[in-house]
């Protein structure tokens, strides 16, 4: 059944010292402050047209430049204007993407593709919520009231592993154990990394962000913060994403992302 | 869709889309300035991910001198298409189409779709990443 927000105005009484004021109109939304369930896709959005909403937020800032330290700074940023003249001469370098390798965290969190927010309260009162990224099915689970295990003892995954817990009405998600092969916008980290998280809706409930802060006392000079966010899609139901014919690889001899043509001619 | 929403709808697609990546690779292999169209009849339709696929056997439209040849068509993902009206089955092989088209910068037979008409005139763009076509399928 397709959701679609319903809205009553309700009448909030005035405030004690503005009592002289009239009554203040106020939306109420069908959404409770923690009600982060439902499908998602990013905001701004890429693939769908936002129209001329002059309500609608102001998107998130760029995501700022990583604070590496003097000794890995360098070499990051001269492999960033590499890779871009590459692309501009047509030969942009071969990718996870390229073969196929989803994001894992933080990268899939951007919401490449549309995003689904699964709350449980299960029975057994293992509470989880679980994040699915549309692009390569990526799939994160999030238990609640839990702490991530320490990076020693965390086996390296794409996503990593992530507990959480509210704080009011902010959901604070600490990750540990991202692969040090995943690195997002290419940037090297450690085993040591930590991404914390603080997703809440805004006071819109149609729109909810994810403050990001990114640690790692081996690679970065201090915290590395940005802010995605994601508007509803009531609705949307998440497709499949299985790359079963993959032509795209990387030149043996340059790196660049190739395309292998097989055509059938006979 | 009349031709001129999709072409609205396109550019607004497009504009949202600029400075983001396409979920699997860079389109940058592709000429990004330059398209033609192609005309010819589908030899094969493959709705898979991460691309789907059209192989076509035809030449460049209006250019006399064009040899007829087979060439990869690459389409966005079914994710996308889906989300811009495609079905997995609208293209069916022996269709004669139409199609604007990037074609690869390095001369291999293979291009990224830009738009598509099918047997019965109706035009479907190939989603934001891959950009608006900037000619007409209309004639």
């Amino acid at each position: 059944m397709t959701r679609t927000a319903k809205r009553r105005l309700v009448l909030l009484a005035a405030p004690a010292l503005l009592l002289a004021a009239p009554a203040v109109a106020q939306e109420e939304s069908e959404y409770g402050p923690r009600d982060i369930g439902g499908t998602w896709e990013r905001y701004p959005s890429a693939f769908s047209g936002l129209g001329s909403d002059s309500e609608a937020p102001v998107g998130p800032q760029p995501v700022p430049d990583p604070p590496l330290k003097a000794e890995y700074f360098p070499a990051w940023k001269a492999e960033q204007e590499e890779a871009e003249a590459l692309t501009e001469a047509g030969l942009p370098p071969a990718t996870n993407y390229t073969h196929c390798i989803g994001e894992g965290m933080p990268g899939m969190m951007m919401g490449m593709f549309p995003m689904e927010v699964l709350v449980n309260d299960r029975p057994d009162g293992t509470d989880q919520v679980t994040i699915i990224q549309e692009a390569y099915n990526q799939v994160r689970r999030i238990y609640m009231d839990e702490a991530p295990p320490e990076p020693e003892d965390a086996e390296p995954r794409f996503a990593g592993h992530s507990g959480a817990h509210w704080e009011g009405d902010t959901l604070v998600v600490e990750t540990t154990g991202v692969k040090d092969y995943v690195g997002y916008r290419n940037v090297p980290h450690s085993m040591n990394m930590r991404i914390t998280e603080r997703i809440s809706l805004l006071d819109d409930p149609e729109y909810m962000q994810n403050e990001i802060t990114v640690t790692d006392p081996e690679y970065l000079t201090g915290p590395w913060s940005w802010t995605w966010m994601y508007k509803r899609w009531p609705g949307y139901k998440m497709q499949e994403y299985v790359c079963e014919d993959n032509l795209w690889g990387a030149d043996a001899a340059s790196g660049a992302a190739t395309l292998t043509i097989d055509l059938e001619d006979d | 869709m009349t031709s001129r929403l999709l072409g609205w709808t396109l550019a607004i697609a497009a504009l949202a889309a600029a400075g983001t990546a396409s979920a699997h690779h860079s389109f940058a292999p592709y000429e990004p300035d330059m398209q033609i169209r192609l005309h010819g009849t589908v030899t094969k339709f493959t709705w898979q991910n991460p691309h789907v696929y059209i192989e076509l056997e035809g030449a460049e439209a209006g250019n006399e001198a064009a040899e007829t040849e087979i060439w990869l068509i690459e389409c966005a993902n079914p994710g996308i298409l889906n989300r811009v009206g495609w079905k997995f089955n609208m293209v069916k092989e022996g269709d004669v189409i139409d199609i604007a088209v990037a074609p690869m910068r390095n001369g291999q037979p293979a291009a990224l779709l830009k738009a598509i008409k099918l047997p019965n005139g109706e035009i479907h763009g190939n989603g934001g990443p891959a950009g608006p076509a900037t000619i007409s399928l209309e004639n």
